[in-house]
């Protein structure tokens, strides 16, 4: 099987992560980098009749002084085998998520992957450290998935290099930190990483199956450590609080790695606190996702975003869902940007 | 085109709001880059563009005692001497009239070894004799500034009597006509000139007022106030503020180095935008304003640019923008943001409400009312402790007795020196800057 590469037209094999002609990467990883669409006019004023002020290059309308939507306020990445939809939820200013998701080809097996990272509000830039991170990390685990790297070591290698382009964020003004999750998913099983709160979880068809493939690294999970109840350790005001994260204020920190072979077919979703605060429960989730995420994952993970906005939105949400076994749906992927 | 050196613009604010606030409020902290950030030399280095001239107050009340009109003679002769080769200078007497004393044709002279041996010269010659009437003494300042087209205008105005000889409205038409022509310090020496007199000089002309009681420190005062204005390079900066439709720039203040409210001084160049004049920059120089801005609510989670604050030159090819910062607002549900109190704003409003408890203190006295005094001038010594601000508290402590500086428990003294009680009103807009932890 080959298609034409779309940079110089050759064609290229299943295995190809780079035409062997131009060199162009063949099927480079999606970004929610909002640079697709960023609006040049304010939808406020435009729907108050306002004349056309322009937006300042900080994204401020030049006439009210409202922020204008960013492309990253809402997006939706499909590769194919897995699919996306990142959102700014309704009480926060901007989307300090980001994601990234790629697909490729090891031996002829199609193997999905994709990270989602939450950047602290509580520190600054936080919208860059998460862009940052998604970027940095799928970079580096695309090419040692493309290599054939074992997917535990390849996956701890991608945190750490997301967890330095974070920490290169640090500036005077502090250090932006962000909560990462990475999953890669083969014709076997899924390589979990993680960081902070952000979850991945297994979703089953045979809905009962399903469970969280990740532990938060936060205080309320440590009260559950301890003893407390899950319902006490959510109420506590820190429960929010993570312990673990990426950010030059948390030196290499060390990253967990799990890898989880399902006995049959599902899907695996990465998610943001934005989303699993509304359903925790791998059961729920997989209720509301299967079997629609087998087939169009990118219509079950925005069926997800709108569970949460529509439950409150007081979080930015991002979910990513890959089916398993992981496959190129029917029909070409929605877009590829 | 000209390239001019930047500004480095931080803002100090809490941008959070609660449901429904409108008031945003931020320090904006200003200062001169030394050199422009792709190195190349960027402040006019030539005296060429400076102009300065000295007014002497040669009334005859200078002769009592004698010594003044000999320090004034003094100073005027060491501040000739630290005016750079090359500035253009003059120097004018006044009374209830005024004259160039130097060039005596109402020209300006280039400085260099022989002009400045020439002014300190003709200064020799200045006998006291006559009244006082400062609004003629600007007049002929102006018109002098008008023979040479310097960028960087500035005098020196030394008095040491009320303005006794024309009426206060021909005494404010002169600093009318003066407004945005030159920078003005102004200096009383003695204790028979009038604070408020000199104050609303100064404010107008972007200058510094002061007190000299003693006329021995009239020479190092004046040779400090010239090199001061030698070190200026950037004429007429402009702080401009632009706001969103529908929201108002309530107010702005320079806070450090001292209190000078510039929201009366605000000029509208378009419907959202306004400019402020800050003078003259030196290289490196810093300053802190105080920006008020009441914006329209918006909505939980919304994101607004209260304002956008840039400093803005003049130059040959037209105006430059030399930086800016910009002050936003964020509604948010979570008190714990919103109530949160910024450390700078709060330093210099209580800054303000210091500079207005002495201000008070000191006019209640003046009426007789020691009640108002005394509790005005005590909420002046807690706010100097606070602050740390240590030059204020000494100046209030010539005035009070300090029982307890932290709750401000004090007493009026029962004989405050003139010179003490002036020294601490012209000074009383003197701040410190926030202590860095």
């Amino acid at each position: 099987m080959t298609s034409p590469c779309p940079a110089c037209g050759e064609p290229f094999g299943p295995d190809d992560g780079f035409c062997e002609v131009c060199g162009a990467e063949l099927a480079p990883a999606a970004v929610s980098s909002g640079a697709a669409d960023g609006a040049r006019e304010c939808p406020l004023c435009a729907a108050a009749g306002h004349p056309p002020a322009g937006v300042s290059p900080e994204g401020y309308c030049e006439f009210c002084g409202r922020k204008v939507p960013s492309g990253r306020d809402r997006e939706e990445l499909d590769v194919g085998p897995a699919a996306g939809v990142t959102d700014r939820g309704l009480r926060h200013a901007r989307n300090e998520d980001a994601m990234a998701l790629a697909a490729t080809r090891v031996s002829g097996e199609p193997v999905a992957l994709a990270v989602v990272c939450d950047g602290v509000s509580s520190a600054p830039r936080s919208d860059e450290a998460s862009l940052s991170a998604v970027r940095a990390a799928t970079g580096a685990l695309l090419s040692a998935v493309r290599a054939g790297d074992d997917p535990a070591a390849a996956s701890a290698g991608a945190a750490r290099a997301a967890g330095s382009a974070v920490a290169d964020l640090a500036s005077a003004a502090g250090a932006p930190a962000a909560t990462y999750a990475s999953a890669v998913v083969d014709g076997t099983g899924v390589t979990v990483c993680w960081l902070g709160d952000s979850r991945v979880y297994w979703l089953a068809a045979d809905v009962s199956g399903s469970r969280r493939l990740t532990t938060d690294d936060s205080l309320a999970e440590e009260l559950v450590a301890t003893g407390a109840t899950v319902e006490e350790a959510m109420q506590s005001p820190q429960a929010h609080v993570i312990t673990r994260w990426l950010g030059a204020d948390l030196p290499e920190p060390e990253p967990h790695v799990a890898r989880f072979e399902p006995p049959g077919q599902g899907a695996v979703l990465l998610c943001t606190d934005g989303l699993w605060n509304y359903s925790p429960e791998a059961t729920e989730l997989a209720a509301m996702a299967l079997p629609g995420a087998l087939t169009d994952p990118l219509a079950a993970a925005a069926a997800l975003v709108k569970f949460a906005v529509d439950a409150g939105g007081a979080d930015n949400i991002t979910t990513v869902l890959m089916p398993f076994p992981p496959a190129w749906p029917e029909t070409s992927p929605r877009s590829e940007r | 085109m000209t390239s001019l050196p930047g500004f480095t613009v931080q803002i100090d604010q809490n941008p959070y709001l609660p449901v429904g606030g409108r008031d945003v409020s931020a320090v904006v902290t200003v200062t001169a880059d030394t050199e422009a950030t792709d190195g190349a030399p960027s402040w006019q280095d030539s005296a060429d563009g400076s102009a300065e001239i000295i007014i002497v107050d040669c009334s005859g009340s200078m002769d009592f005692p004698p010594e003044k009109i000999l320090a004034a003679r003094a100073a005027t002769s060491a501040a000739v001497d630290v005016i750079r080769d090359g500035a253009r200078f003059a120097i004018v007497a006044g009374t209830n009239t005024a004259w160039p004393v130097y060039p005596t044709d109402g020209s300006m002279a280039v400085a260099d070894a022989r002009t400045r041996a020439e002014a300190k010269q003709a200064v020799t010659g200045l006998r006291s004799n006559g009244g006082t009437a400062i609004g003629q003494w600007l007049r002929l300042t102006h018109r002098i500034f008008q023979s040479y087209p310097a960028t960087l205008r500035h005098a020196i105005l030394l008095t040491d009597g009320k303005n006794q000889h024309e009426t206060p409205e021909e005494l404010a038409a002169a600093i009318g006509l003066c407004e945005g022509s030159f920078r003005c310090d102004c200096r009383g020496v003695g204790t028979d000139w009038v604070v408020d007199e000199l104050r609303k000089i100064s404010t107008a002309l972007l200058g510094t007022v002061d007190i000299v009681p003693d006329p021995a420190g009239l020479a190092a005062d004046f040779e400090e106030m010239m090199r001061g204005a030698m070190s200026k390079q950037l004429p007429d900066v402009m702080l401009r503020v632009w706001t969103p439709q529908t929201a108002i720039a309530k107010f702005v203040k320079q806070v450090a180095p001292a209190i000078e409210d510039l929201t009366g001084r605000r000029s509208q160049t378009s419907p959202q935008v306004g400019e402020y004049p800050t003078g003259a920059w030196a290289p490196g120089e810093s300053r802190d304003y105080h920006v008020g801005v009441q914006v329209n609510v918006g909505a939980v989670g919304q994101e607004m640019l209260a304002a956008r604050v840039s400093l803005v030159a003049s130059s040959p090819s037209g105006q430059q923008i030399l930086g800016q910062g910009l002050i936003r607002a964020t509604w948010t549900e979570d008190e714990a943001l919103s109530t949160r109190i910024n450390p700078g704003v709060a330093h210099y409003t209580g800054q303000a409400e210091l500079a207005a408890a002495i201000q008070d203190g000191l006019e209640a006295n003046k009426r007789g009312d020691e009640e108002t005094a005394t509790a005005q001038l005590g909420r002046a010594v807690a706010l100097a402790h606070a602050a740390g601000n240590e030059d204020t508290a000494k100046l209030l402590a010539k005035v009070v007795d300090v029982m307890d500086e932290a709750t401000g428990t004090v007493r009026l003294k029962k004989k405050v020196s003139t010179a003490d009680e002036m020294a601490l009103d012209t000074r009383s807009a003197k701040t410190v800057r926030v202590k860095k932890e």
